[in-house]
């Protein structure tokens, strides 16, 4: 119990600081919107294969967390709490608050891409809970990477540009049972049955991420 | 006792000698000796003794690398950060050699006619992504400055990388089609490989692990010197 409320203390501080400034959801938002017209104008009249349509939604989903939750730890080291938050909690707790406060960010940012892209690109779901699930599973693994990414680059000198360029290479193998798994949940996709091995990838590269993070975390954050 | 266990420079020259004769004896018997006559691979067959050793090459690096950023995280001695920084350096140039042989040589055998370069291949796949996420630790190293925090950091990504690799070998049959030998419905390795091949490709391996520890083991050294001398072990 005590593990949990340390973790959800860190959770709750992050959502309090969101709230008040809204700079993360507002600048994510702003991103999805903008790159989904962007790609709905340079594709134009034409329709577009479902294999197409999700993998242009995971796109847009990989390069809107790379850019918005990138923030995370940098942030902390940018307003001098980290010590506050190194002696308050162990490194455990606070990996799993950020994550949980992520996780958070990106299930919002995979909404609000499902919705516009339904409008924009004629997405036809047919099977909503293989999609809800595929999303929910794929976030999560996505989320993990980042946070524990995100750590890592608050260590550098300058950090902005360098999270795209640490999490694509990991993140192959989640894009490709993702898209897979989207497409499934499509119009013409092959639904649940065809989906098992996608959503075991899905969740056991998040397993796996998660305790490989929470292995190295520490050697990152007790500097 | 020696106060730097890891420097000895005799047996280091002894290797050295060892591995070039034996390279070369290898390089000589792998363009001269005979070969079976096997449709449309012709004499290029003769790249299975450069080709594939560098992947084998390539993957002990990766080993040696992992291994030494474990035991820096364990330890926390500069040595070891300075063993899988090289063993991943040298590691890479072994990835982009044989990235190169195996691209021309389906070039002209499997594409022959198709005018295709790059293939979607799983392997060709996974090499290149191997490649990207030291490419991603080396730009991760030159953005710290501190060697400490440095060693560190960088030993963390290497692991953390690691750990999601094995997925690749999971995931990738099933998406994209192998020429392979060994991949689903093809012939094993052993099958399709004359025995008077083998003879040159075993050796063959053990020569290219060979030139990679003697070039690994010698760029440690003079990262080793470096930092003795100025503080800084990047070379």
């Amino acid at each position: 119990m005590n593990w949990l409320s340390g973790a959800w203390a860190v959770f709750e501080k992050d959502l309090r600081l969101e709230l008040r400034s809204r700079y993360a959801i507002n600048m994510l938002i702003m991103f999805v919107l903008s790159s989904l017209l962007l790609v709905s104008f340079a594709i134009g009249q034409d329709a577009v294969s479902t294999k197409m349509q999700s993998a242009l939604l995971w796109i847009v989903i990989l390069f809107s967390a790379s850019i918005g939750l990138g923030r995370t730890f940098v942030s902390e080291e940018e307003r001098g709490t980290v010590l506050i938050l190194q002696l308050s909690v162990p490194g455990s707790q606070v990996f799993a608050g950020k994550l949980a406060f992520n996780y958070f960010l990106l299930v919002c940012v995979n909404l609000i891409g499902v919705f516009v892209f339904t409008f924009l690109l004629n997405l036809d779901i047919i099977h909503i809970g293989l999609l809800a699930t595929t999303l929910l599973l794929g976030s999560l693994g996505l989320a993990a990477a980042t946070t524990m990414l995100s750590a890592i680059i608050a260590r550098t000198t300058n950090a902005g540009p360098l999270l795209p360029v640490l999490l694509f290479p990991l993140l192959f193998p989640l894009l490709l049972s993702v898209v897979s798994a989207c497409e499934n949940a499509l119009i013409g996709g092959f639904g649940w049955a065809q989906s098992g091995s996608d959503l075991t990838t899905l969740a056991a590269f998040a397993g796996v991420v998660i305790t490989a993070s929470v292995l190295l975390f520490d050697f990152v954050w007790n500097d | 006792m020696n106060k730097h266990p890891h420097i000895r420079i005799d047996r280091y020259a002894l290797v050295r000698n060892t591995v070039f004769v034996w390279l070369t004896a290898v390089v000589v018997a792998g363009f001269l000796v005979n070969i079976p006559r096997i449709n449309i691979l012709e004499h290029t067959a003769r790249n299975l003794y450069f080709h594939v050793p560098m992947w084998f090459t390539m993957m002990a690096a990766v080993g040696v690398s992992g291994y030494h950023s474990l035991r820096l995280l364990q330890t926390g001695s500069l040595i070891r950060d300075i063993r899988a920084m090289q063993a991943a350096r040298v590691g890479a140039w072994f990835g982009v050699l044989g990235l190169l042989t195996g691209i021309i040589w389906s070039k002209f055998t499997w594409y022959v006619g198709t005018d295709v370069w790059w293939n979607f291949d799983p392997r060709q796949t996974m090499a290149s992504l191997q490649l990207l996420i030291y490419g991603a630790y080396f730009v991760l190293r030159s953005a710290l400055d501190d060697p400490d925090r440095r060693a560190r950091i960088a030993a963390v990504y290497n692991l953390f990388a690691a750990t999601t690799t094995p997925f690749l070998l999971y995931v990738i049959p099933r998406q994209l089609q192998s020429l392979h030998p060994g991949a689903e419905g093809n012939p094993a390795f052993s099958d399709i490989t004359e025995p008077v091949m083998r003879l040159i490709f075993y050796p063959a391996i053990i020569g290219f692990i060979g030139l990679f520890w003697v070039l690994y083991t010698q760029r440690v050294r003079t990262a080793w010197i470096k930092y003795r001398v100025i503080r800084d072990p990047e070379l």
